[in-house]
């Protein structure tokens, strides 16, 4: 165990300094006008001396390296165009709270929506309630969020007068981002756990019970939906990190000061230190996600083996 | 049924909180407004930024400002005297004075050390301020000191004492007091700028700064809000009439403020033209919008490109021919319906926002005559540049002329605008639809083509690679110059080809720079200069080289405050204060504001004629 | 004679095992299916048929393909471009509410928005199709590599491991960012993210028939890693792809959507349904002009909710399980 969680982790690393490189290299491909916001009206020595002030005239590799061993000492270095000669690491700390305090409710919405559906769904197979269920989750999986997203907010605002602007003091404004934000996830968990539920309907274990007389509302909570969320286990770190992501769309919808819209904002602004720190971040929790995510999986169902490559 | 339940959730928690808490404007006077854009810094001397020096604007103090009607009036300068030379100006400063803090709390005296000690943290490289250009060439030795740093007792601004402050400039320049309001010339707290350095005007809080003007920043929360709280303290409070102004981000602000604003939650609101003609007619609106007061700062104008780079397929070469051709350029200057293409930002009053000439009326005048009237520039300005007739005669010229030079009909024209700009992009679909229209398809063919949304400038402009462009300029300093800033050669800006390029036109440029570098010369004689810059700007419109199109849109807005009452001036950041209007608690009648607008005219022709 | 009696006989005659004797039985006899009416292929489009809820999606999905390609040809279409004047004042058209003349309307510069819907329907039909056939043609030829070349597949692993963890969106922004916006732009950037999935589903596939008993039993028979490949593998890997397609498509086009709403997608010149429902969304909080966002959005829906179904159809009526 300790063998295989050290190999991944390294492979991790390898995957993550990649990451980095590749990045590293896109935003040089940027034109140099982003880096100075009245590009118009500069001389070309300012603009030169600019660059050199950036260091951005040396070698690329040796650009790189800098940036990584800064970035070792924990250093992002300053923001530039975003907020002008702040650390990184301070705008990061502000907004990463706002985002996962809407991802965690979101999550805690989601799972809270999705496992009782998927129980209904599951145990009424081809009735109404199922039907319903599957109707609600293929518009939500095959309708753009662009689209379902813009409805419910003209519906909450307009007709049951909800608050449009985020107001940190006043929970009513974090209604309509947190539903908008949780429909995808329940859609996600929902569809899944109600197939797995099906699947494990199949097993033996469950025509045992069955045969033995115990109610099927009792087999299905106390016996099928222990075995279904198994493998939905997997996902859940995952999920947890990708609360820092945020949601791009929603956060810059409801106008949430999250980290959502901060990844379209500092590239939009070639604020190449403020993109770096934020793929990065991105590519952390990915990692980590994904790693933990295994790793709990083998903690709790043992049968499955750790060196498998990829499930299906 | 989770839909359901969901909606049951919804309507139990708005209905707990939601709709009890629609909040009154409890103090008497505090100003909602959303904003969509957040600003990289506070620190007002290095952003050029005019969103950015906003708050800049209404915090801190210059040494003079203007008044409603675009006069020079003292502030933090008392009075000011110009040597006889013309090289030094001096100041006297107002006493008492205070730098505040977020909360209002005294800190220290604003004194004439704060004015250097200013300039010298906008001439210090590494804090890189981008307005220390402007001080270049003009203050005595600020470029020196900018490159080679040293000793900045040689730069030419110096304190006297607490009160007493002296200027001394490279060569005379009798506009010097329009520099005054741009935020290389505002003071700081020396001290603070020592403590804090390049984080001086950070943007993550209130504490960054010390206020001096007529609000401090009471709250500052990036991407959330920002609050402006009056300050009690400053010398002027008396004509500060709105107590408190509260801005909320909001990335969707032009879409979503108009709904906010009507129902209440906010003061103002921007209505973009595409829904202009909709709330035009609808029975609750249309008495509520209203039109901003018209804008003197901006120029647009169409440029050609006269060394083409752009692909092939749109024949570059073709276009170089064409281009050179006096009566092509005539042909399109003249078929160009701009009333038509200027529906698009401003469907009510199109024609009252053309510009015949690149400075704008109003810019600048000598003893009573506006600049624009010049001998030279008088017929320009008076005419509209689009002539059916004479676009059909231009083009048979140009057709037999371009023939034997060998030039290929439909002559193909790039037009570009910036991807995400969809006024732009429909005048351009607009004045493509309307030329061709008029001088025929087989003359020309139009292809209208984005370019990116962001570095539109280094990629389109600079590289080329377009065959006609809209272009602005905004007047930096009260001179006709400021506008010749894209056609002189000695510019970084330049859009002309320079001199010496091997092209068939360049007689007619040549004659175009020879004419602007006389109007330079005569720097003692207002009138002199004018006339002669008044000729170069003739000239270079005569020949169709440029074609002058508008000044900046005024904006349609829902607002609850009188626009007329707020500072006025073509440069600098007055615009943006605050000081000076009253916040009334219902958005302003058209009616009313069209009052006004007649009020505001009439006393301000009444002071010209006093100056005169 | 089917390949495999074939393939019986040259393999007893090379083994010259002279004791095995032919039992003199005809396949034909012995079959309990009907070889030509039960192949894979009719069998699934069997399946697919008896389901007449997926079949009236594909033909309200053909219809509208047919008709967003036959559109401009009607009679009386106007230009998705041209802007259109009043006859009375001369001015612009705009925010004309549907009438007669302007069936879905008018946009605010007086474009006709059923022409100009049709046109976008036209232009994010042909990027979902596009960009999913491309990435369908690249994910296989490498996830075919992937999954049957043993060398390759760690190589392959890193890289997906690689591509995966940097944010599609990323990639998707900075391309589009780079270079000019256009149709070509927005094809790159939507193809440069889905090919690697759609290689590892297809990877995945292929470890499951790889050691299956008929595939080492060719192979032992030296059967050409080609011909392995187009006889043993496509047949079961076609239906997973086109299904795959199928379902990329809607995501495609909320892509398209989502990066116009960046406002890096395509050129107001060129409607797309992006750029519509982008326009659209501007005039969400103005009852009355809602037209402009409900028509864009209407048709996305229609399509991709139609895409999405058949997908999921076509993906049941694939698996042998369901067969019958």
């Amino acid at each position: 165990m300790g063998k295989y969680m050290l190999r991944r982790l390294v492979r991790s690393m390898i995957t993550l300094f990649l990451v980095v490189f590749i990045v590293f290299s896109l935003l040089r491909l940027m034109p140099i006008e982003g880096y100075f916001p009245n590009y118009e009206k500069l001389t070309v020595e300012q603009i030169e001396a600019g660059l050199k002030n950036m260091g951005l005239l040396d070698p690329l590799p040796i650009q790189f390296f800098r940036y990584v061993k800064d970035m070792l000492h924990g250093d992002l270095g300053y923001s530039r165009t975003y907020m002008a000669n702040v650390l990184v690491t301070d705008i990061l700390k502000q907004k990463i709270p706002i985002s996962m305090k809407f991802g965690l409710s979101t999550l805690f919405l989601a799972l809270l929506i999705s496992i009782p559906l998927s129980l209904a769904m599951a145990s009424h197979k081809g009735k109404l309630i199922d039907r319903i269920g599957t109707l609600f989750l293929v518009i939500l999986q095959a309708v753009p969020y662009a689209v379902y997203l813009l409805l419910i907010q003209a519906i909450g605002t307009e007709k049951l007068h909800i608050k449009m602007l985020y107001h940190a003091n006043d929970v009513t404004t974090w209604i309509l981002p947190i539903v908008s934000m949780s429909l995808g996830n329940i859609a996600f968990y929902t569809t899944w756990l109600r197939r797995y539920l099906i699947e494990e309907e199949k097993k033996d274990y469950v025509i045992l019970a069955k045969v033995k007389g115990v109610s099927s509302k009792r087999i299905l909570k106390k016996h099928m939906l222990k075995n279904a969320i198994v493998p939905m286990i997997q996902y859940l770190p995952n999920s947890i990190f990708n609360t820092i992501i945020g949601s791009i769309y929603v956060e810059s919808l409801y106008s949430i000061p999250g980290m959502g819209g901060l990844l379209v904002q500092v590239i939009q602004r070639q604020d190449n230190s403020m993109v770096q720190a934020v793929v990065v971040l991105f590519a952390i929790t990915g990692i980590l996600g994904v790693l933990l995510g295994d790793i709990l999986l083998c903690l709790i169902d043992p049968r499955v083996k750790l060196n498998s490559k990829g499930g299906v | 049924m989770v839909l359901l339940v969901l909606c049951f959730s919804l309507l139990l928690s708005s209905g707990c909180f939601g709709t009890s808490k629609i909040r009154d404007n409890e103090v008497d006077s505090t100003y909602r407004l959303l904003y969509s854009s957040e600003v990289s810094t506070l620190n007002y001397l290095i952003t050029s930024s005019s969103h950015e020096i906003r708050i800049g604007a209404n915090v801190i103090d210059t040494l003079v400002e203007y008044d409603s009607f675009g006069n020079v009036i003292p502030s933090l300068a008392t009075s000011w005297k110009t040597s006889e030379d013309g090289l030094s100006i001096t100041f006297e400063l107002r006493e008492g004075e205070y730098w505040v803090n977020e909360k209002g709390e005294k800190i220290a005296e604003v004194t004439a050390k704060d004015f250097v000690s200013a300039m010298q943290y906008v001439l210090t490289k590494e804090y890189e301020s981008e307005t220390a250009k402007l001080l270049f060439g003009l203050i005595k030795n600020a470029k020196d000191y900018y490159e080679s740093q040293g000793d900045f007792e040689r730069v030419g601004v110096k304190a006297y004492g607490n009160y007493t402050l002296v200027y001394t400039l490279e060569q005379p320049c009798p506009y010097f007091l329009s520099y005054l309001t741009y935020g290389c010339f505002m003071p700081a707290y020396g001290p603070l700028l020592e403590e804090r350095k390049g984080q001086f005007g950070a943007a993550t809080g209130t504490d960054t700064l010390y206020y001096n003007g007529a609000y401090v920043l009471s709250v500052f929360k990036p991407q959330e809000k920002r609050t402006f709280q009056k300050n009690e303290s400053n010398w002027d409070a008396d004509r500060v009439y709105i107590e408190k102004i509260e801005e909320t981000y909001n990335s969707e602000a032009t879409t979503l403020a108009p709904a906010l604003a009507l129902r209440g939650e906010i003061d103002y609101a921007a209505i973009h033209s595409d829904l202009l003609d909709t709330f035009m007619k609808q029975e609750n609106t249309k008495d509520l919008v209203t039109r901003g007061r018209k804008k003197t700062d901006y120029s647009y104008f169409y440029i050609f490109n006269f060394k083409p780079k752009f692909d092939k397929r749109y024949e570059p070469e073709n276009w170089n021919k064409a281009v050179q051709n006096e009566n092509f350029r005539l042909a399109i200057m003249s078929a160009m319906d701009r009333v038509k293409a200027l529906r698009v930002v401003e469907p009510n009053h199109p024609e009252e926002l053309l510009l015949n000439t690149i400075t704008p009326p109003n810019f600048v005048s000598f003893e009573g005559k506006d600049y624009t009237e010049f001998q030279a520039l008088n017929n320009i300005s008076k005419r509209d540049s689009f002539k059916k007739d004479m676009a059909v005669i231009y083009k048979e010229k140009a057709m037999s002329e371009l023939k034997e030079s060998g030039c290929t009909f439909p002559v193909k024209i790039l037009l570009r605008y910036r991807a995400n700009s969809t006024d732009w992009a429909n005048e351009c679909i607009v004045l493509a639809q309307q030329i061709e229209g008029l001088l025929g398809k087989d003359f020309i063919k139009f292809v209208v083509e984005a370019g990116p949304s962001q570095n539109f400038t280094s990629q389109v402009r600079e590289r080329g690679d377009y065959a006609m462009l809209k272009a602005n300029w905004g007047a930096d300093y009260a001179d006709p110059q400021t506008f010749t800033e894209v056609f002189d050669q000695h510019s970084a800006t330049n859009y002309l080809p320079l001199r010496g390029e091997k092209l068939t036109i360049m007689p007619v440029i040549d004659i175009y720079y020879d004419l602007l570098s006389e109007a330079k010369e005569s720097v003692l004689d207002i009138k002199e200069r004018y006339i002669a810059y008044a000729n170069a700007e003739a000239y270079l419109i005569k020949h169709a080289l440029v074609i002058p199109f508008s000044m900046s849109p005024v904006s349609y807005q829902m607002t609850k405050l009188n626009t007329y009452e707020s500072s006025y001036a073509s440069f600098g950041v007055s615009t943006s204060r605050y000081k000076g209007m009253k916040y009334y608690k219902v958005i302003l009648n058209n009616r009313i504001m069209e009052i006004n607008k007649a009020v505001w005219e009439k006393e301000k022709k009444t002071k010209e004629r006093l100056v005169r | 004679m089917t390949w495999r009696e074939q393939n019986t006989k040259e393999w007893a005659n090379i083994n010259e095992l002279s004791s095995f004797q032919f039992a003199n039985r005809k396949i034909e006899d012995n079959k309990i299916r009907d070889a030509k009416a039960d192949t894979y292929w009719m069998a699934t489009i069997k399946t697919f048929a008896k389901n007449r809820f997926a079949m009236f999606l594909v033909c309200v999905l053909l219809l509208l393909i047919l008709f967003t390609i036959i559109q401009p040809y009607l009679p009386s279409q106007k230009d998705p471009n041209l802007i259109y004047n009043s006859r009375k004042t001369g001015q612009q058209i705009r925010n004309q509410t549907p009438t007669k003349d302007f069936w879905f309307g008018t946009n605010s510069i007086g474009q006709d928005l059923w022409s100009r819907t049709w046109s976008g329907a036209r232009t994010s039909l042909f990027l979902g199709i596009a960009v999913s056939v491309i990435e369908a043609i690249i994910g296989t030829t490498v996830g075919l590599l992937w999954g049957y070349v043993r060398k390759l597949d760690a190589f392959f692993t890193e890289i997906y491991n690689l591509l995966d963890n940097i944010p599609s969106t990323i990639v998707l922004i900075l391309i589009s960012y780079i270079l000019r916006p256009g149709v070509t732009t927005l094809l790159l950037a939507l193809c440069a993210t889905g090919w690697i999935q759609m290689a590892r589903f297809i990877r995945n596939q292929m470890l499951l028939i790889r050691d299956k008993e008929f595939n080492i039993a060719s192979k032992m028979l030296g059967t050409s890693t080609l011909r392995i490949l187009r006889k043993n593998f496509m047949p079961y890997l076609i239906s997973i792809i086109l299904m795959r397609v199928s379902l990329s498509i809607p995501s495609v086009i909320g892509s398209e959507v989502f990066i116009t709403y960046l406002g890096l997608g395509l050129p107001l010149n060129i409607p797309s349904l992006g750029n519509l429902i982008q326009a659209g969304r501007a005039k969400l909080m103005m009852p009355g002009l809602r037209y402009q966002l409900l028509f864009p959005t209407l048709i996305v829906s229609i399509i991709t909710i139609s895409f999405y179904l058949i997908g999921n159809a076509f993906a049941d009526a694939a698996d042998p399980k369901n067969h019958r």
